[in-house]
Order: C-alpha cells, then sequence, then structure tokens
C-alpha cells in the first residue's frame, strides 16, 4: 500500500481530532495541528527526495484498474509544490499558537486550518479532475470560514465576497468539468489527456478553457477576476492571509490551471495568449493599485495579484526558461509572502494598527519582525542576491530570449514600480525615530512562536537562491519545469506508473 | 592564487560585514578593528591585482572575473576611499551608528565585486546589492526626511538595475554571451540600442547624472556625512562612470546618435545641477547638487569619444572622488562640531578651525578648477576632448564645451558663497567655542587634500600614466601646453607677490566694533550670513523659469513618475467600488473577451 494518501488522511485526520479533544484539554489543539502539519511536511519532503530517482509516484486507490478509479499522483512539479505548500502550512501552524493565544475558539481556529491544508494537499495529489475540484471546495471552504475567522463587521463582509466569488468560480469549474466529461467520458488526468490528444480539436475545447479560466484564475486572483483578494487577504488573520497569500492561490489557481493547460490541453498559442494577457493585466492593475496602498495588509494583497501576474507570464511565455523562471518566483512568492503577511500580524499584535503612516521606527522596537519585513520586501522587490531576484531576472531573460521583448519591458518596468510602492510605503514605518506614544507601553517585539517561523522563512528567502545550484535544488525545479514543458508526456509517464 | 585574491577581496569584506551586522553594540571596538583591518588588506589586494594583472580564470566558468587596467584602477579607488571613510568614522561615530561598519565592509565587497565583474549577470547582482546597502546607510540616521531620501535612492538606483536586467538580457540575446570582454556590439540595430541605453542610464543613475540625480541631493543633505563621502561622493561615482567607460569603450562600438546622448546629458547635467546648487542654504545639500554637476564632466569627457576625453572623464572621475569626499567629509567635522550645516546659522568658523578650512579650501579650488589643483587639469582635458570631436560638419561641439566653461564659472561662484558662509565673515556667538577636527578626522581630509594638490601638480607624473592612460589604453595626443610643475611655481609666486602687497600697501588700519541699534548690541543681526549671495539670480528670466520648475520638482524623474502612477492608482480605486456585483459583471465581461479570443484562435 502507498503511504501517498497519508498526506491527505494526516491533516484531516487531525481536522477531525481536534474539535473532540481541544475542546476539552486546553493547548492540546496547538499541539496537534503542529504535529500533524509537520508530519504532512516531513512527508512530501520524503516524497520529494523519492522523486528524485523514480521520477513518478503514483497509486490507485481500492486497486481499481486505472484509469478507472481514484488515482494519486506524485510528478515533479506537485512534488515540488508539495514541499513548498507544506512547509509554509507548518510554519504558518507554528505561528498560530501565538497569534490565536487569546482567542476562545482556538480549536476551530486549527480544525479549518488543517482541513484547509488536507484540500490543498488534496488538490495536488489528485490525478483525476473530479477530485481535484473536491479538495479544491474543501480548501476553498475551509478558507472562507477562516477569513471570517474574526467575526467583525471586516471580516464577515470580506468572507462574504470571497465565498460568493468563489462560488460562482466553483460553478462554472464544474460546468467545465461536465463539459469536458461529457466529451472524453473520462475523469482520469492522464486518460483525459490521451482522449483530447485522439479526437482533436473541437467546438468544446474553447468554451472549456473560457470557464476553467475564469474559475481557476478568480482562484489565482487574476485581474479581472482579482477583486476578492484584498479583502479577503486583508481581512483574515494573518497566518490565514500567510496561508492564502502564499499557498492557496498558488495551489487552487495556478497549479490547476498549468496542470490541466500544459498536461492535459496542451499549451496552444491561444492559451498562451491568455495566459500572457491575464499575467501583464495582473500585474500592471495590481502593482499600480498597491501604490495607492498604505493599509500594510492591503499592500502585501495588492502585491499578491502583481506577483501572480509574473508567474502566469512566465507560464504563458512557455519555453522552458520562462516556466522555470515561473516555477522559482512561485517558490519565492510563496515563500516571501508567507514571511510579509506573518510580519504584518506581528507588527498589527504590537502596535494595533496596520496602517503604515501611523507607524514609525519598527526595526528599533522590534528588531527581528523588522529586519524580516525587510527581507522579504527585498526578495519580492527581486533585490540582489536575494531569492527573488533570480526568478526575475530568468523570466525577464526568458522573454527576451522567446522573442518578446515588449513583454520583458513591461515586466521589468513593473519589477521598479513593486520596488517603489513597497519601498515608499515601508522605509518610514520601518526606519525613522521610534514614535513615542504617551499612554501605551512600549511598542515590544513578538513572541518565539511568531518569531521562528519569521527567522525559517526569511532565510529562506535569502539563501533560496542556493536552490539553483545544480547540486542542491536545481533537480526540483528542474523535474517541475520539464513536466510542463514536455505536457503531453504526462499522460503515458502517469498511466505508465499507474499500472 | 590571482583568481583566489579576487574571490577572497570580494567575498571577506561582505562575510566580514555580516559578522559585524551581528555585534551586540558594546563590542562595537571589535567591528572598528575589523574594519581597519579588512580594508588594509583590500587595499594591499587591490594593489596586488593592480601590478599583476591575472587575465582570467583559467578554468571554464573562466572570466566570471576581469582584471584589467581598468577595473583594477577602480578597485584601488574603491579600496582607498573605504579605507580613509573608515579611518575618519573612527572620530566621527558616536551615536548608534553600530552597524554602521557592518554596512561599510558589505558595501566595500559589494563595489569591489561590481568593478571586477565580468559576467554581467554578476555586475547586476553587485549592483543592486551596493542599492540596499546605501539604502540601510542612509537609514542609519533615523530621522523621517533621511528614511524619505534613502528610499528615494533605492527605488531610482535599483530600478535602473532592472532596467539594465532588460539590456543585459538584450545584450546576450544578440551575442550569446554574458562576458563584458567578448562583447562587442555595433549600435546599428533598435535592440543593441536599447540595451546602450538601458547600461548607460543604469551608470546615471548611480553617478547621479541627471535626470536621475533627484536622489543625491536628499541623501546628501539628510544622510550621515561619512556615508555621503562614501557612496555618493566617490564609490557610486567610480562604478556609475566605470560602467559607462566599460560600455562605451569596449562593450558597444559607439556612434554619432549615442555619443550625442552622452553629450547632452553631460553638458545639461553640468549647467543644471550648478545652477540648483547657487541657491540651496544647506552646506551639505549644495554639495549634493555639485556631486551631480560634476558628473557631467565625466560623461561629457566620455561622450567625445576621443581617446584624451575618455582620460579626462576618468581623470576627472578619480579626481572627484577626492576632492567631493574631502569636501563632505570636512563639513561633516563643521557638522559634528557646530552642530548645523545650515548656512545662515554658520559663519566665521576658519579662525576656530584651521585644519579643516585649509582642507576644505584646497577641496574648493580643486572643484572650481583652478589651476594647479587636480580638478583643473580634467576638466582642461575633458575640454580638450570636447575640442578634437570637433569636425567640419558639426558645430554642436561648441554648445558642449561653452555649457562646461559656464558650470565651471558658476562652480567657483557657489563656493564663493559657500567659503563665506562657513568659515568667513563674522562668526555667529554660539561658535565660539568650536574646536577643530580630532586627530582622525584630521588626518582622513588632510590626506584628501594633499591628493587634490599632488594630483595637479604631478598630473602628468604620477596618476596619468600610472592610472589613467593605461586604463583608456589609447593613444593620447595633448592639444594645449600645460605644465603644472612650472605653473604651480608662477602661480605660488604671484600669491606671494600678493600677500607682500597686501602687507606693505594695505590701506589705513581699520577698527570693528560692534553694531548698535537704538543703544542695543545687534551685531548677530547685522551679521552677513552669505546665503543671499544669489538670492537675485532668480529674478533673471530664463534661471527665473529653471528654479520655479525646480521648485514645482519638474526636474524629478522620481517625482513625475509617482505622480503620474498616482493618477492611474486613484482611477483605478474609483473603479474598485466595493460593490459584489460589479466585480461579477468583470468576470463576466473577462469571460466574454476570453471566449471571443480562444473562440477565435483556437
Amino acid at each position: 500500500m502507498s503511504l501517498l494518501p497519508l498526506l491527505i488522511i494526516i491533516p484531516l485526520g487531525s481536522g477531525f481530532l481536534i474539535p473532540l479533544f481541544g475542546r476539552k484539554i486546553k493547548g492540546i489543539a496547538d499541539l496537534m495541528a503542529i504535529f500533524a502539519a509537520f508530519l504532512s511536511f516531513a512527508l512530501s519532503l520524503l516524497f520529494a527526495l523519492e522523486l528524485k530517482g523514480s521520477g513518478v509516484l503514483a497509486c490507485s486507490i481500492g486497486d481499481w484498474i486505472p484509469p478507472v478509479g481514484l488515482a494519486m499522483v506524485i510528478d515533479g512539479l506537485s512534488g515540488l509544490m508539495l514541499v513548498v505548500m507544506n512547509l509554509v502550512a507548518f510554519l504558518v501552524a507554528i505561528y498560530s499558537v501565538a497569534y490565536v493565544k487569546d482567542s476562545r475558539s482556538k480549536w476551530k481556529f486549527f480544525t479549518l486550518l488543517m482541513i484547509m491544508v488536507s484540500g490543498i494537499n488534496g488538490v495536488l495529489l489528485a490525478g483525476d479532475i473530479f477530485n481535484m475540484f473536491v479538495f479544491l471546495e474543501v480548501a476553498a471552504m475551509a478558507g472562507y470560514f477562516l477569513v471570517a475567522f474574526g467575526t467583525g463587521a471586516d471580516e464577515l463582509e470580506a468572507s462574504f465576497k470571497y465565498a460568493v466569488m468563489g462560488v460562482v468560480a466553483s460553478v462554472f469549474i464544474l460546468i467545465g468539468i461536465a463539459f469536458l466529461y461529457s466529451y472524453t467520458s473520462t475523469l482520469n488526468l492522464a486518460d483525459m489527456a490521451n482522449t483530447l490528444a485522439i479526437r482533436g480539436p473541437s467546438m468544446v475545447l474553447p468554451f472549456v478553457a473560457t470557464l476553467f479560466f475564469m474559475g481557476f484564475g478568480l482562484k489565482a486572483a487574476l485581474v479581472p477576476f482579482h477583486a476578492w483578494l484584498p479583502y479577503a487577504h486583508s481581512s483574515a488573520p494573518a497566518p490565514v492571509s500567510a496561508m492564502l497569500s502564499g499557498v492557496s492561490i498558488k495551489v487552487l489557481g495556478i497549479y490547476v490551471l498549468a496542470r490541466i493547460f500544459f498536461n492535459v490541453f496542451g499549451l496552444s498559442p491561444a492559451i498562451s495568449l491568455i495566459l500572457i494577457t491575464l499575467g501583464i493585466l495582473s500585474m500592471v492593475i495590481g502593482s499600480v493599485l498597491a501604490f495607492g496602498q498604505s493599509d500594510i495588509k492591503r499592500l502585501f494583497a495588492y502585491s499578491s495579484i502583481g506577483q501572480i501576474g509574473y508567474i502566469a507570464l512566465g507560464l504563458g511565455i512557455g519555453t522552458p526558461l520562462a516556466i522555470f523562471g515561473a516555477l522559482f518566483h512561485l517558490f519565492n512568492h510563496s515563500i516571501s509572502k508567507s514571511l510579509l503577511f506573518l510580519n504584518s500580524g506581528a507588527i498589527e499584535h504590537s502596535t494595533g494598527t496596520r496602517d503604515l503612516n501611523k507607524m514609525s521606527g519598527i526595526l528599533s522596537a522590534m528588531p527581528v519582525t523588522g529586519y524580516t519585513t525587510l527581507v522579504g520586501s527585498l526578495s519580492i522587490c527581486g533585490l540582489p542576491p536575494l531569492a527573488g531576484f533570480w526568478g526575475k531576472i530568468i523570466i525577464i531573460f526568458a522573454c527576451i530570449k522567446a522573442g518578446r521583448p515588449a513583454i520583458a519591458f513591461i515586466a521589468a518596468s513593473i519589477s521598479i514600480l513593486t520596488l517603489a510602492y513597497y519601498f515608499k510605503a515601508l522605509t518610514p514605518a520601518l526606519f525613522g525615530a521610534v514614535k513615542e506614544n504617551g499612554s501605551k507601553e512600549r511598542v515590544k517585539e513578538a513572541s518565539l512562536a511568531m518569531m521562528l517561523p519569521m527567522l525559517i522563512l526569511a532565510f529562506v528567502s535569502i539563501a533560496g537562491a542556493v536552490l539553483l545550484l545544480p547540486a542542491v535544488g536545481q533537480f526540483l525545479f528542474n523535474s517541475a519545469s520539464s513536466v510542463l514543458s514536455n505536457g503531453a508526456e504526462y499522460a503515458n509517464v502517469v498511466i505508465g506508473a499507474l499500472k | 592564487m590571482a583568481q583566489d585574491i579576487i574571490l577572497y577581496s570580494v567575498f571577506v569584506p561582505i562575510a566580514a560585514g555580516i559578522f559585524c551586522f551581528f555585534l551586540p553594540d558594546r563590542m562595537k571596538i571589535l567591528a572598528k578593528t575589523a574594519a581597519i583591518f579588512i580594508t588594509l588588506l583590500s587595499l594591499a589586494a587591490a594593489i596586488y591585482l593592480f601590478i599583476k594583472k591575472p587575465a582570467y580564470w583559467p578554468n571554464e566558468i573562466r572570466a566570471l572575473f576581469i582584471v584589467d587596467n581598468l577595473s583594477s584602477f577602480i578597485g584601488i579607488g574603491i579600496s582607498v576611499f573605504a579605507l580613509l571613510v573608515t579611518v575618519y568614522s573612527m572620530g566621527f561615530q558616536e551615536k548608534a551608528f553600530g552597524r554602521f561598519f557592518a554596512y561599510l565592509l558589505m558595501t566595500l565587497g559589494g563595489a569591489l565585486g561590481a568593478a571586477y565583474a565580468n559576467h554581467l549577470v554578476i555586475l547586476i547582482v553587485f549592483w543592486g546589492f551596493l542599492a540596499v546597502t546605501l539604502y540601510l546607510m542612509v537609514n542609519m540616521e533615523a530621522t523621517a526626511a533621511a528614511a524619505a531620501a534613502a528610499k528615494k535612492a533605492l527605488i531610482i538606483i535599483a530600478g535602473t538595475d532592472a532596467l539594465m536586467i532588460l539590456g543585459v538580457g538584450i545584450i546576450w540575446n544578440l551575442t550569446e554571451t554574458f562576458l563584458m570582454d567578448r562583447i562587442q556590439l555595433p549600435l546599428t540595430s533598435f535592440y543593441s540600442f536599447m540595451a546602450f541605453i538601458t547600461i548607460a542610464i543604469a551608470s546615471f543613475a548611480k553617478a547621479g547624472a541627471m535626470p536621475f540625480h533627484s536622489w543625491l541631493p536628499d541623501v546628501a543633505e539628510d544622510g550621515p556625512t561619512p556615508v555621503t563621502a562614501y557612496l555618493p561622493a566617490s564609490l557610486d561615482k567610480l562604478l556609475g562612470i566605470y560602467l559607462l567607460a566599460r560600455a562605451s569603450m569596449s562593450m558597444f562600438i559607439m556612434n554619432d546618435a549615442s555619443n550625442m546622448i552622452l553629450l547632452v546629458v553631460g553638458s545639461a547635467t553640468i549647467v543644471l545641477a550648478v545652477i540648483f546648487a547657487l541657491i540651496q542654504h544647506d552646506l551639505k545639500r549644495l554639495l549634493g547638487y555639485h556631486a551631480v554637476s560634476q558628473v557631467g564632466y565625466m560623461v561629457l569627457g566620455i561622450g567625445t569619444g576621443t581617446a584624451i576625453g575618455m582620460a579626462g572623464g576618468l581623470f576627472h572621475m578619480i579626481n572627484h572622488a577626492i576632492y567631493k569626499s574631502c569636501l563632505f567629509l570636512t563639513s561633516g567635522v563643521v557638522e559634528k562640531r557646530a552642530g548645523t550645516t545650515d548656512l545662515s546659522r554658520l559663519g566665521g568658523l576658519a579662525k576656530l578651525m584651521p585644519i579643516t578650512f585649509t582642507c576644505f579650501l584646497v577641496a574648493a579650488l580643486s572643484i572650481s578648477g583652478i589651476p594647479p589643483f587636480n580638478g583643473f587639469v580634467s576638466k582642461w582635458m575633458v575640454y580638450q576632448g570636447i575640442i578634437e570631436s570637433a569636425s567640419a560638419k558639426n558645430y554642436l561641439w561648441v554648445i558642449w564645451l561653452v555649457s562646461a566653461m559656464f558650470g565651471s564659472a558658476l562652480t567657483v561662484a557657489s563656493f564663493m558663497k559657500l567659503l563665506h558662509a562657513v568659515f568667513l565673515g563674522r562668526p555667529s556667538k554660539d561658535f565660539t567655542k568650536v574646536k577643530d577636527a580630532g586627530l582622525f578626522m584630521a588626518f582622513t581630509v588632510v590626506i584628501l587634500a594633499s591628493a587634490c594638490i599632488i594630483f595637479g601638480v604631478f598630473a602628468f607624473v604620477i596618476p596619468l600614466p600610472i592610472l589613467i592612460i593605461p586604463a583608456v589604453n589609447r593613444a593620447i595626443a595633448y592639444i594645449g601646453i600645460w605644465a603644472p610643475a612650472v605653473a604651480t611655481l608662477l602661480i605660488t609666486a604671484g600669491i606671494i607677490i600678493g600677500f607682500l602687497a597686501y602687507l606693505f600697501l594695505r590701506p589705513q588700519s581699520f577698527r570693528t566694533v560692534p553694531v548698535f541699534e537704538g543703544g542695543e548690541d545687534n551685531t548677530e543681526f547685522a551679521r552677513v550670513s552669505g546665503v543671499e549671495f544669489y538670492n537675485t539670480i532668480k529674478e533673471i528670466n530664463p534661471l527665473g523659469a529653471i528654479y520655479a520648475k525646480e521648485e514645482a520638482k519638474s526636474f524629478d524623474i522620481y517625482y513625475i513618475a509617482k505622480r503620474l502612477i498616482y493618477s492611474f492608482t486613484r482611477y483605478l480605486q474609483k473603479i474598485h467600488n466595493g460593490v459584489l456585483p460589479s466585480y461579477l459583471v468583470w468576470c463576466l465581461m473577462g469571460m466574454v473577451v476570453m471566449f471571443l479570443i480562444l473562440f477565435l484562435v483556437y
């Protein structure tokens, strides 16, 4: 029996056990969540290392003969994503212990968080499109509730908007799946890819592609489907924002888009065009909007839209180098953006405000939070030698190499804009004199449980570039990007592995 | 061996800097020792590399770094200024500048990396890294103004670094290589021209040429003074002009259009920046504008495309680094002792601070291009380069020459004001007990001032044949005759005669009395601070318009871009009205458009 389902079973199981015990026994909810998240991370690391030998891990649940039945697959792409996302989830779980310490319904928080993790893992593991959809909904539902966790007016409004738009997207996705099923008579992704290759182009495909672009594009917060994101990401509790920004939009949106359009549909010029257009729109509009923000979490949220645009752009260019750059950028953005959201939580916790204009001298009052914020922002802005720089430079080079210097110019200009809006808003808050706020006590550094995840994420943001070295971690990105650049091979590889 | 030394001289300072960063404040003495030790070692390594000049790495990943006449000369310059600023800071630092030495060392390593880099991506990495260290260093002055200046510097410099990525990508696409010594790109196609432009912009931003200059006066005014002397005044100039020289001497085959861009930027920078400098009333900000203006000469020299012009540009670069860091460091002494750099409050410090005054005077004469100091020689060479570039059908060279000379005249004018306002005139009462520079600070500024004299008087003996001419690597023919040694003698003789004349022929002795008004002592009120020297210049018509534009920040590319983007932002914010149905409508519209595209193209 393969161990693959454990990645879903462990977080899902803990999601059920936490309410059972967590309500009664004080403090056990946190421990269980951290333990489950750690196991999930360790397992994903194990699988990723195993991939180095075999290339793809697959199992068929209940021993049905594939393509019938439930398939679970880890290939290079999902292996990379699993490691990154579970790392973030694990660190977020640790951070949450301090963040929701005073909440009476702490166990609810951890339950939902673990259900979300199981949904994410499920999407990444699923070898058939319907299970992908189901797990996507599991993760998204947990997300809707988590955004509303604070139960203030803001949170409820944000959650409502997120839920309405998310459900609309899900409906379109479901319709798309129905059409695709009626056309191919199969749900298994690999089998579907083969059938589509045999049956050739049809009118159904552009229709389904539109539905999927809208549905998953909304989950990924690509412009013009992005409107929910600034509400949800800024109103959610900080660890949840980190999960949404660092994990959710990437797995539920980008990963699924890439999987379906590269491995099932096959990348056609039309799909490429749409991805590039959505990418550029997101980059430009997200960044221009972020320029006007002084609310720290809204700033980061709009910046997520802009950075997701880079990833979509890299995927849309479609050359192996561009895909490599996009995936590396995805990795960087996951790490640095969750770091920044955790920072924003720590800052809000200590200063009691999210308004950057009201802050000053964070760096001397809270050195760890301050410096990690600096590292995260520098990395997102793509300043050398931090990890974010390499993703940016690879994407720009890939655009030029693919004969699209105009797009490269846009990407470079938006990176300047990114730099501008981050440091325009953050510099006066981080540096400058420490404000004397008379009656209140002095702003204090975050607690250890908050600092530890921030320090780890900051370390990865700094040292991430090391992963590009062939001896260290390049195989992770290489195998992930080769899965996408050799799109059609996916079907044969998976079917071979299932047999 | 040699390539190991390159690696060590880049990464040992960075590693030491990281180490110092984590040192607690009470072990600051360790950071100081490490800084002195490492900067000395770096200088030794740079001199070794300059003498030996190992060409390349011998193995496959060869040529990641390059040490030739040009880059090893820059390497020496960087190490020297790092050492001098370190020594100066021993005396300057008192406040919680604990991380100063950490950043200083990181900057040293990064700058050496950028200078020795042959692989363009390595260059970009160190280039951006230096923007970050500058940002951190300026921010050590924990004020809101310093934060504003720091973010402006970061956004402009690192932003142009991002543009350079674009240019390097184009170069890579056209030539299939990232190695600078293998690139020889003719500027015939649109894309190669764009690549040149991006690299030129990056060097303009770093060096502070217009229109990417606006961070420099801000940093000069609000940043810590040693930092200004270290980065904007010396290291950033060295690197910016180095890159420009490298690009126009070897990486690109220049043509008339590309030279024209440099000439226009150079002359505009000289004239406009010095015009702005005239009316400043803060010592450091005024110097900051001069740091912009002087870049113009370097760009102009390189833009002439002639060997002597380039040599003049490079020579002016090193000269500028010497006298401008001297000026900043002396004004740092003034700031530290007098507690202000506001010209209206300063005055009459010459008697109290003789060493500082003398050094400042020497540097001021150098920057004004007064013979026999170093600034004169390099400006003279730039003028010769402009004249040599003159051709029969092209009369534009007159404009470049006139603007260069005009700029020089205005420089003299603004330093007259500065000298009067800070050191001469009647001293303010607040400053009767001001002391001169301490040992470390005096040592540094005296060394720099002597360098101004030596590089001027012995220009054709020491700096030019050893440092500059090999770096340009072309035959140079001097047009005019300039024998500095003889001239120095003559000038000295003239000064002595003048002094004797003053002693013996001076008019009736006069007496000094306090100013009374209605029986009250009103000396302080009647003090002529010098700030108002050129206030009337604003009323002269073309200049008045320029000043009005400057006050409206029309020359500040940062401000213009900010306003432009804000107008887009406001529009987009208006659309994002928070109404759910409208968001859903966007989704629907997006779907319709996508479907049409997919339907038509699929």
